[in-house]
C-alpha cells in the first residue's frame, strides 16, 4: 500500500468522524438548550470552547448567538472545523484515493457533500437545522457501515479505522474536558438542580446514554459518568475502546514497534486514571495529558508511514 | 409524436433516421420506445440522469483564467447506434491499422526502412516533436510501442466512416464511454430487454491483462500501476476509475523512485516495493526530468534508464508520439500496404500536408472551405473550420500557416454524421464522431463501439469536451436472430 494512499485514508477518517461528531454535538446541544433556564453556565458558547475555536470565532463575530455560532460551526468554509470544511476535506481525500476503496465509498461521500453544499443557508433555522443533521449523520453512519460491509478488513482499512479512533478518542476527551465545568465547586445554584440533565447530555454527545443505563445500573452521575466514558471496554467512544481499536490497527499493521510502546504507554496512563473525587482541576490536566499523548501518537503514525509530517 | 417535430435530416447522414419519419432497421427498436414516452418521461429520465452524473462525481476540468473548475460531464441520453455487421469491419481495421502503426513506430526507431524504401521523406520524422532519439534501439514486448490507442472516426455524407486521427500518445475518454453505459442502465433499464446490445464493461479486464502481458518478466504477479500528474489534471477522474477497476495503485511522479540498481520502486508502508508496468498518463516531456523537460515536477528521475535496462515496462512506450502527428497521418495507408501488403479497410480523409509546395498553394487558395488543423496539438485547439470562421481569422490563419507550413495540415469539410439528441425537450440532429479504444500486447483488443462525442451546439462540428462538446452512450447491436 502507497504511503500517500494510507495518509489519504487515515485522513479520511479523521475528517468524516469530525464531521459525525459535529453534527452530534450541535445536534445534542440544542436539544439541551431548549430545556434549560437561562442563567445555568450552558450556552452555545461551549460548542466552540470545545473546539478551541474561540479566538477564530470572535475574529468573524461580536457575540456568541446561535446564528452566528451555528453559521461558524456547519457552513463556515473559511473556518477549518467547520462540519462542512471537514466534509469537504474528507471528499477531497477520497477523491484521491478512490482506486482503495468500493465504488459506493466515494458515490457515498460526494452525495453527502452535494447534500451540505445545496442545504448550507437552511441551516441557520431550527426546523431545517434538524433535517440537515441528521441527515449528515445518517449519511456517516452509512459509510461505516458500507465499508464494514464491502471492504476487505485490510491495511487501508486500518487506516481508516486508525484515523477515525484517534480523531473520535480525542472527541472524547474534548467532551469531557467541558463536562468538568459541572465539578467546579463555584458552579451556580442553578447548574447544581440541572445537574442530572447536564451529564444526561455529556451522556448522549457520545451516544452513550442508553448503554450507560444498561452497563451502570444506576442514576446518572459524575463520577460513573466520567468512569464509562474513559474506561469502558464496550462503549464504542469511550477513551479506553479508542485505544484498544487502534491496538488492534497498528499490530497489524508493517513497521509499527515504536508505535506499540506509545500505545501501550497511553493505555497504561488511562488504565490508571482514577476518577473518585477528582476535582475539576484533576479532571482537565489529566484530559490534557490525554490530548498530548494522542497528538504524540499522531505524530508518530505520520513519521512511521507516510510521505509527508502533515494532513491535507 | 412532439419530440421529434421538425426532425430533419438532410445536412447530413443521421445514425438513427432516414428522415423525420422513418428510424433506420438498427434503431427501429430504440425509437419505437422513444415514441412511446410522454414528454415529461423523457425530462425525467433526463433528470435522472443528471443526478446520476453528479452523485457518481463523472466530472472532468476545464482550464480557464479563473482556474481549473470541475465541471459535470455533459450527458446526452439517447444512444447512438451500430449495426454489429458493419461494426465487425471496422473493428478489423481499426486492428488492421494500430498493427501498421506499431510496426511504423518501431522501424522509426531502427531501421527505418520505410524512409529508405522512399515511402516517406526523412525530414518529416527528424522534424516531428514526438520523435524522440534517447529511443533509438529499443525493442519494447511484441515490439508493439503504442498499447493504448484512441482513434476517432466520424461518418461523411456519403455513409463511409473515415478515420479522423489516431491518438497513440495518453488517449482519454475511456472511462466516460464505461459510465455512460451505467448511467444508460440506470435510465432506461427497459431497452435491454428487448435488445441486442454488446457489452462494454470487460474493458478494464482487457487492459489489466494487456499490461500483464508486456511486463518485463513473466514470472509470478506482476505489479501495474497507473501513473497521474495528479488531481489538477483534466483527466484525474479516468486515472483514478480505471486504477480502481484494475484493482491497481494509482500512483504521482512522487510516489515513484528509481534506485541504483535501475529499477522503479513505489513507497509503500512496508518500504519500497518493485513495479513492473506502469500505464502511464504523463506526456513524454514529464516523464523523466534526467531526459526530457528538466523542470518537470510530475514525473520520475530515471525512469527512462529504467526503461531503457528492460527492468519496467511503460505503456504507452515512450516515442510512441512520433506516429500521432498529422502529417504522418496521411502516410498510414502507405503503411497498411508497406508493412502488412493489405489495402487499408478503413479510409483516411483526404489530407493536404503544407509542407508540401503543391499542397500549400491548394490550402492557401481553398482556405474558406477547408479545416486545418496543427499537426501535433489535441483537444481541438488552434483550428480553423474554414466555412464558419470570419474572413478575419482566415486571414489571420493565412500567416500562421506560412509561419510554419510542416506543422499544419488541411483536409475537406466532412460533413460529419449526427444522430437525434436532446434538446429542450426535443430531439434534433447534433453531429457526432466516435473513439474506439484498441488495446495491443500479446493480443489485439477493440471495444464494442467507444465513446461517442457529440457537438451539443447547433451546427457545430467540434466535439471535444473542452469546448462545448458531450458524449453519448454507443451501442453496438446485434440484428442478426432478431
Amino acid at each position: 500500500m502507497l504511503s500517500r494512499s494510507a495518509e489519504r485514508l487515515y485522513w479520511l477518517a479523521r475528517y468524516l468522524e469530525r464531521t459525525e461528531n459535529i453534527a452530534r454535538l450541535v445536534s445534542v446541544h440544542m436539544n439541551l438548550l431548549l430545556d434549560l433556564p437561562k442563567g445555568v453556565e450552558m450556552g452555545w458558547r461551549q460548542l466552540i470552547l470545545i473546539n478551541a475555536a474561540e479566538k477564530e470565532f470572535y475574529e468573524k463575530n461580536n457575540i456568541a448567538n446561535e446564528r452566528n455560532l451555528i453559521g461558524f460551526l456547519l457552513a463556515d468554509a473559511s473556518y477549518p472545523g467547520s462540519l462542512f470544511s471537514s466534509l469537504s476535506a474528507a471528499r477531497e481525500n477520497i477523491r484521491t484515493s478512490r482506486e482503495l476503496l468500493p465504488d459506493e465509498a466515494w458515490e457515498q461521500v460526494n452525495e453527502m457533500y452535494l447534500f451540505a453544499k445545496n442545504n448550507l443557508d437552511t441551516v441557520a433555522d431550527r426546523r431545517h437545522r434538524v433535517i440537515f443533521l441528521n441527515e449528515i449523520l445518517k449519511g456517516c453512519q452509512r459509510f461505516t457501515g458500507l465499508l464494514s460491509g464491502y471492504m476487505s478488513h485490510n491495511h487501508p482499512y486500518r487506516f481508516i479505522r486508525l484515523g477515525g479512533n484517534i480523531e473520535r478518542a480525542d472527541m472524547t476527551s474534548r467532551i469531557l474536558d467541558l463536562a468538568s465545568l459541572l465539578l467546579s465547586e463555584s458552579r451556580s445554584n442553578e447548574m447544581r438542580q440541572y445537574e442530572t440533565i447536564l451529564w444526561m447530555n455529556v451522556l448522549k454527545s457520545l451516544n452513550a446514554l442508553l448503554m450507560y443505563r444498561q452497563q451502570m445500573r444506576s442514576r446518572v452521575k459524575g463520577d460513573d459518568v466520567l468512569n464509562f466514558l474513559l474506561l469502558d471496554i464496550n462503549l464504542p467512544r469511550s477513551v479506553g475502546y479508542c485505544i484498544a481499536e487502534m491496538y488492534d490497527c497498528i499490530s497489524k499493521l508493517p513497521n509499527n514497534d515504536q508505535l506499540l510502546l506509545k500505545l501501550i504507554d497511553l493505555e497504561t496512563y488511562v488504565q490508571a486514571i482514577d476518577i473518585r473525587q477528582t476535582t475539576q482541576v484533576q479532571l482537565r490536566s489529566i484530559l490534557d495529558v490525554i490530548q498530548n499523548k494522542l497528538g504524540g501518537l499522531h505524530t508518530q503514525i505520520s513519521d512511521n508511514w507516510f510521505l509527508t509530517a502533515s494532513g491535507e | 409524436m412532439k419530440i421529434w417535430k421538425n426532425y430533419k435530416t438532410e445536412t447530413a447522414y443521421d445514425e438513427l433516421m432516414h428522415s423525420e419519419f422513418q428510424s433506420r432497421p438498427v434503431s427501429h427498436g430504440l425509437c419505437q420506445y422513444l415514441d412511446s414516452l410522454k414528454k415529461e418521461d423523457i425530462d425525467k429520465r433526463k433528470m435522472a440522469a443528471e443526478l446520476a452524473i453528479m452523485e457518481m462525481g463523472i466530472t472532468f476540468t476545464v482550464y480557464s483564467d479563473e482556474g481549473n473548475i470541475d465541471r459535470a460531464w455533459p450527458f446526452d441520453i439517447i444512444p447512438r447506434i451500430i449495426d454489429a455487421k458493419e461494426w465487425r469491419i471496422i473493428e478489423k481495421g481499426l486492428k488492421q491499422r494500430l498493427t501498421a502503426l506499431n510496426c511504423f513506430i518501431s522501424d522509426v526507431y531502427s531501421d527505418q526502412t520505410f524512409i529508405k524504401a522512399g515511402k516517406m521523406p526523412s525530414g518529416i520524422i527528424n522534424s516531428s516533436k514526438n520523435f524522440r532519439k534517447e529511443c533509438i534501439g529499443m525493442k519494447p514486448r511484441y515490439n508493439v510501442w503504442a498499447n493504448i490507442c484512441g482513434t476517432d472516426l466520424v461518418r461523411d455524407k456519403d455513409g463511409i466512416m473515415y478515420v479522423l486521427e489516431d491518438n497513440l500518445r495518453v488517449p482519454s475518454g475511456v472511462s466516460y464511454m464505461l459510465e455512460n453505459r451505467v448511467i444508460t442502465k440506470r435510465v432506461f433499464p427497459e431497452l435491454f430487454q428487448g435488445i441486442d446490445i454488446l457489452p462494454i464493461d470487460d474493458y478494464p479486464i482487457h487492459l489489466h491483462n494487456m499490461l500483464s502481458s508486456i511486463a518485463p518478466h513473466q514470472n509470478g504477479q506482476v505489479t501495474c500501476v497507473v501513473l497521474t500528474p495528479g488531481i489538477y489534471n483534466s483527466a484525474y477522474f479516468e486515472h483514478a476509475y480505471l486504477a480502481q477497476q484494475m484493482g491497481s495503485q494509482l500512483v504521482e511522479g512522487k510516489d515513484l523512485v528509481v534506485d541504483e540498481d535501475n529499477y522503479v520502486y513505489m513507497r509503500t508502508i512496508e518500504g519500497l516495493e518493485k513495479v513492473d508496468v506502469i500505464y502511464r498518463r504523463i506526456d513524454d516531456d514529464f516523464l523523466d526530468p534526467e531526459v526530457f523537460r528538466k523542470d518537470s515536477t510530475l514525473g520520475v528521475p530515471g525512469l527512462m534508464r529504467a526503461w531503457k535496462a528492460g527492468n519496467v515496462a511503460l505503456a504507452n512506450a515512450p516515442g510512441a508520439g512520433v506516429a500521432d502527428d498529422k502529417v504522418v497521418y496521411a502516410y498510414v495507408p502507405e503503411m497498411i500496404r508497406y508493412y502488412l501488403n493489405e489495402e487499408p479497410i478503413l479510409p483516411n480523409v483526404p489530407t493536404y500536408l503544407c509542407s508540401k509546395k503543391e499542397d500549400l498553394d491548394y490550402v492557401l487558395e481553398h482556405l474558406a472551405e477547408l479545416v486545418v488543423k496543427p499537426a501535433n496539438e489535441s483537444g481541438g485547439y488552434g483550428m480553423l473550420v474554414g466555412p464558419q470562421a470570419t474572413a478575419k481569422e482566415v486571414e489571420n490563419f493565412r500567416q500562421i500557416i506560412q509561419k510554419d507550413p510542416r506543422n499544419y495540415i488541411a483536409q475537406p469539410t466532412l460533413a460529419i454524421s449526427t444522430a437525434p439528441t436532446l434538446c429542450k425537450g426535443k430531439l434534433e440532429p447534433r453531429h457526432i464522431d466516435l473513439r474506439p479504444f484498441i488495446l495491443q500486447g500479446e493480443n489485439t483488443f477493440v471495444t464494442a463501439g467507444g465513446l461517442t462525442r457529440v457537438a451539443l451546439k447547433k451546427g457545430s462540428l467540434v466535439v471535444n469536451s473542452s469546448q462545448g462538446g458531450g458524449s453519448k452512450d454507443t451501442w453496438i447491436i446485434n440484428m442478426e436472430g432478431s
